[in-house]
């Protein structure tokens, strides 16, 4: 597939890694020359100095041939005019990094329909809703939804509390429906085995019907309670788009922005939300704020300094859960010493968005997940190979991923013994990166028999 | 007045043309009451020879006007004089009217009746009102209806006044604490305005008609419900007609007058009616909730009923002042949540006193948050209302409005009560002008006139009902520029 990246920033190279890596030829256009020498060394993509919504350089990288076109720069503007621009020109598929919402509003349609851009992508509002996800399902770090939202597959961390501890996972207790499929182990997805020993500080892949899913996470992870109340701090896109998503549930909300004509916005624009004009990282501040009683402490100031001060005050003070925003790399390897429960990276949620759209599009529906998981949901045919089989005989058949699930029906169904795929059913499968590439045969219709 | 606040120039037009515009609006009141004297054959000269005078008057001032160098920026004081001008102007002819009619022979006291006439306060001198020639009736009637709606957006709508300088005297007029602009040009709005104003006053005159009163009776009361006055062609008020229907209409046109004019407007045209609808809303939730109380306590003393009790609840709630009972004589309970009602009012920019609902409401969040403040000292909190946030000028400017009205209520008190009534009457007496509300309790309570104040009292009383109607600031900044020290 051929591919173009407008911007070389952090957004723009984890795109083009990520599709060099799977085999596409991708070209980066970069306005800033000292950028692109240095991206010329870090990646395997050729890369062209300019402006991504000049003729000149669009016509230079061929635009017109290209299969997807992704305009990832800081500037709202540029992107669009790329974007459209490249629309024009006869690229298949166009993205654009948006982040002011007067451009589109709530929906994408105007993007979509009027412009002819097919995804736009908004750093501060996914990263908002990241965040509200893992807020709203406390002990997971990530979650994403399936089958028409009746099955959540969640990152769960295992702390000390957690009753997975010194038990081999086929002997732990099962109060609730969820089946672990994965494990991350530092830094190393692998499948799970029945005779691993859970430690802390793992992650685990657990798939659950979303009925179950808060209580099998607090469960699994331990400890864990429903947050009640969440201190914000920083006020900025995010702060606000996060706070706006909170408000509109039952939770105590407070957010601190030192800056007061933005708090004064920010209280105007969040009636349900308690603002504080304060500066929000000091101890004195945060005790001011209650974030000792609070149960989760998110950081989504600006900086990433500040960030992570606050969010190390706020774990002193008791703060049960403490996420932060933490824009730059060089600070992401800090995060797991820090002691902070996660961190969010709005250019990476943005990369990783604009692959899984990417994915979506062109690799039969394959589903990245954050955790370095994949997923893809199948059809079981009428006739597949994997039709009548049990759950442990898939296990044999397929190697490198599992079944996660089972949608049929109305009913989320989690593997178990005895229970055995149908035709019709609809079957979510889980495995490491680049193992689900070879699935997808079992559960079409076998030629033999026609 | 210094010439660096009111520039000669085209503040003075301002407040020419204001004034000129307001004669000529009378005029056509009084030449209509000059008619119905002709038809009734008393009083037609009295209104003839005073709709000359103000024909001439009028004719002059908008001369002097236009000859006014024009086309430059008013300074900030011309609205507040022009507004505060037209008013006295308008009760000083409605009180010659009523001096060559006959109906008074001291000219303080005609211009008492005049002016709680036009501030649509509804208190009166006459305890012989049936006596009256027609043509007077009528005339207290429409002065009441001018001045319900406003002086000078009568003048804006009908008469050709245009500018940018209007404006300001239009905003001085109008009543609430944001001016909203219904249309791009102000003209416009005013004639929105004027348009509903007339809609209801001919939907009410219907309603009377089809429950029972003549043609005459009808058509005053409509005027005097709608713009929320209380003046009745009868001694008894709306205890003369003992009918339940009459009652009812009556209470439906009080309410229809005391609600935000904006709000008929968003309404008919389907726009967002927030934060209207919300004040219109509390506005029925405080009257159904003191109907009820005062009910409770008059049924309990076995003094009257709900039939009573919600007319003249209604009717002091809306700032109106029609009577059907002898509130004074029930229980200290309704006679001390009358006073307090006195101060209620009804929606801004309707035609209504008192403080309003919406400044009621936003003083009483502004105090539960000036509470909440010690809790969390940081915190940033938003006045709202009806999913509006109100901006921190807002805060100050009903904080202030409440300030100046209160200590107005509390020196009218004092000053009242030196002229020698009773406390009651006293309190009442400053509490009814400045809310413009009619009757008071005591000596002036709804059986009787006010006829029971000296002298001194009666004027202080025309004082206070223009500062209540103009909505204190008006006036109050005015006298401030006039004799306080020069910032």
């Amino acid at each position: 597939m051929k591919t173009i990246v407008i911007g070389g920033g952090e957004v723009g190279v984890n795109v083009a890694r990520t599709l060099s890596a799977d085999g596409h030829d991708v070209t980066v256009v970069e306005i800033d020359p000292v950028r692109c020498a240095t991206l010329q060394g870090e990646i395997d993509a050729l890369v062209i100095e300019g402006s991504g919504g000049s003729p000149r350089v669009l016509e230079q990288v061929d635009a017109g041939s290209a299969d997807l076109l992704a305009a990832v720069t800081r500037n709202d503007e540029a992107n669009l005019i790329a974007a459209l621009s490249a629309r024009q020109l006869g690229t298949q598929i166009t993205v654009a990094r948006v982040r002011d919402p007067d451009f589109f509003g709530p929906d994408e349609s105007f993007a979509r329909d009027v412009l002819g851009i097919d995804f736009v992508i908004d750093p501060d509002r996914a990263t908002a809703s990241d965040i509200a996800d893992a807020i709203s399902l406390p002990g997971a770090v990530t979650v994403e939804y399936f089958g028409d939202g009746r099955l959540a597959v969640a990152e769960i961390i295992v702390t000390e509390a957690s009753p997975l501890l010194g038990v081999e996972l086929a002997e732990r207790e099962r109060p609730h429906p969820a089946y672990i499929v994965g494990l991350a182990r530092d830094g190393e997805e692998s499948l799970i085995r029945p005779e691993v020993v859970p430690q802390v500080g793992d992650h685990l892949l657990v798939a659950i019907p979303t009925d179950h899913a808060r209580a099998a996470v607090a469960h699994l992870a331990g400890g864990t309670r429903e947050v009640r109340g969440c201190v914000i701090f920083g006020g900025g896109k995010i702060g606000l788009r996060l706070a706006r998503i909170l408000q509109a549930t039952r939770m105590k909300v407070t957010l601190l922005e030192r800056e007061a004509t933005r708090a004064r916005y920010l209280a105007e624009q969040l009636p349900r939300v308690t603002v504080l004009h304060d500066e929000g990282v000091s101890r004195e501040a945060q005790e001011a704020a209650h974030v000792d009683e609070a149960d989760a402490f998110v950081a989504c100031a600006g900086d990433d300094r500040a960030n992570l001060l606050a969010a190390l005050n706020a774990k002193r003070l008791g703060a049960d859960l403490c996420m932060s925003i933490v824009s730059r790399e060089e600070f992401t390897p800090l995060i797991d010493a820090l002691a902070i429960d996660a961190s969010f990276s709005p250019r990476l949620i943005t990369a990783e968005a604009i692959l899984r759209f990417v994915h979506t599009q062109s690799v039969r529906a394959i589903h990245l997940l954050r955790s370095g998981f994949e997923v893809i949901e199948l059809e079981a045919e009428e006739g597949a190979q994997i039709v009548g089989k049990g759950i442990g005989e898939t296990q044999g058949m397929l190697s490198g991923c599992r079944v996660g699930a089972i949608l049929r029906g109305d009913d989320a169904m989690i593997p178990q013994k005895g229970l055995e795929i149908r035709p019709g059913d609809r079957v979510l499968m889980l495995g490491v990166e680049g193992a689900l590439s070879g699935v997808e045969p079992f559960f079409a219709r076998s030629r033999r028999r026609e | 007045m210094s010439a660096r606040w009111l520039r000669v120039g085209p503040d003075a037009a301002l407040v020419l043309l204001t004034i000129g515009g307001t004669f000529a609006a009378c005029t056509i009141g009084l030449a209509v009451c000059a008619a119905v004297g002709e038809l009734e054959g008393r009083a037609s000269d009295a209104f003839a020879f005073t709709a000359l005078g103000t024909l001439v008057l009028s004719a002059l001032c908008l001369q002097l006007a236009r000859a006014a160098r024009r086309g430059l920026a008013v300074g900030p004081l011309a609205g507040l004089a022009a507004v505060t001008l037209a008013w006295i102007a308008a009760s000083a002819v409605g009180g010659v009217a009523l001096l060559a009619a006959g109906t008074f022979t001291s000219p303080l006291d005609a211009f008492f009746e005049a002016t709680s006439g036009f501030t649509t306060t509804g208190a009166t001198l006459l305890s012989e009102i049936e006596a009256q020639p027609d043509a007077v009736l009528l005339w207290r009637s429409i002065m009441q209806w001018l001045g319900g709606v406003g002086i000078v957006v009568v003048v804006v709508a009908i008469a050709p006044v245009t500018g940018p300088a209007v404006q300001r005297a239009f905003y001085a007029e109008t009543t609430g604490i944001t001016t909203e602009r219904l249309t791009p040009r102000i003209v416009d709005t005013a004639k929105i305005i004027a348009a509903i104003y007339l809609v209801l006053s001919l939907a009410a005159v219907v309603a009377y008609a089809l429950v029972g009163l003549g043609g005459f009776d009808a058509v005053n009361h409509a005027m005097t419900s709608v713009a929320t006055g209380g003046f009745s062609t009868r001694d008894d008020s709306m205890a003369a007609f003992d009918s339940l229907p009459v009652e009812l209409v009556a209470i439906f046109f009080m309410i229809a007058g005391g609600i935000n004019f904006a709000f008929y407007w968003r309404a008919v045209r389907r726009k967002p009616v927030m934060p209207q609808a919300a004040e219109v809303l509390a506005f029925l939730a405080i009257l159904v909730a003191a109907i009820a109380a005062v009910t409770l306590s008059v049924e309990l003393a076995g003094e009257a009923t709900l039939r009573e009790a919600a007319f003249n609840v209604t009717s002091i709630v809306t700032s109106t002042g029609y009577t059907s009972a002898d509130y004074d004589g029930w229980n200290q309970f309704a006679r001390v949540g009358f006073l307090v009602l006195f101060t209620s009012g009804a929606c801004a920019a309707s035609t209504a006193g008192g403080i309003k609902v919406i400044r009621s409401v936003l003083l009483a969040k502004a105090a539960r948050q000036e509470l909440e403040r010690p809790l969390q000292p940081r915190a940033v909190r938003v006045l709202r209302f009806g999913r509006h946030a109100y901006s921190e000028d807002v805060r100050r400017a009903v904080l202030g409005f409440f300030l100046v009205y209160a200590m107005i209520y509390v020196v009218g008190s004092l000053a009242m009560a030196a002229t020698g009534v009773d406390p009651v009457t006293a309190i009442s007496a400053a509490s009814s002008a400045l809310n413009i509300i009619g009757p008071g309790l005591g000596e002036i309570g709804p059986e009787t006139t006010w006829e029971a104040l000296p002298g001194f009292g009666r004027g202080l009383a025309i004082a206070l009902m223009i500062t209540g109607r103009l909505e204190v600031f008006t006036v109050v900044v005015l006298l401030v520029a006039i004799f306080g020290r020069r910032p």
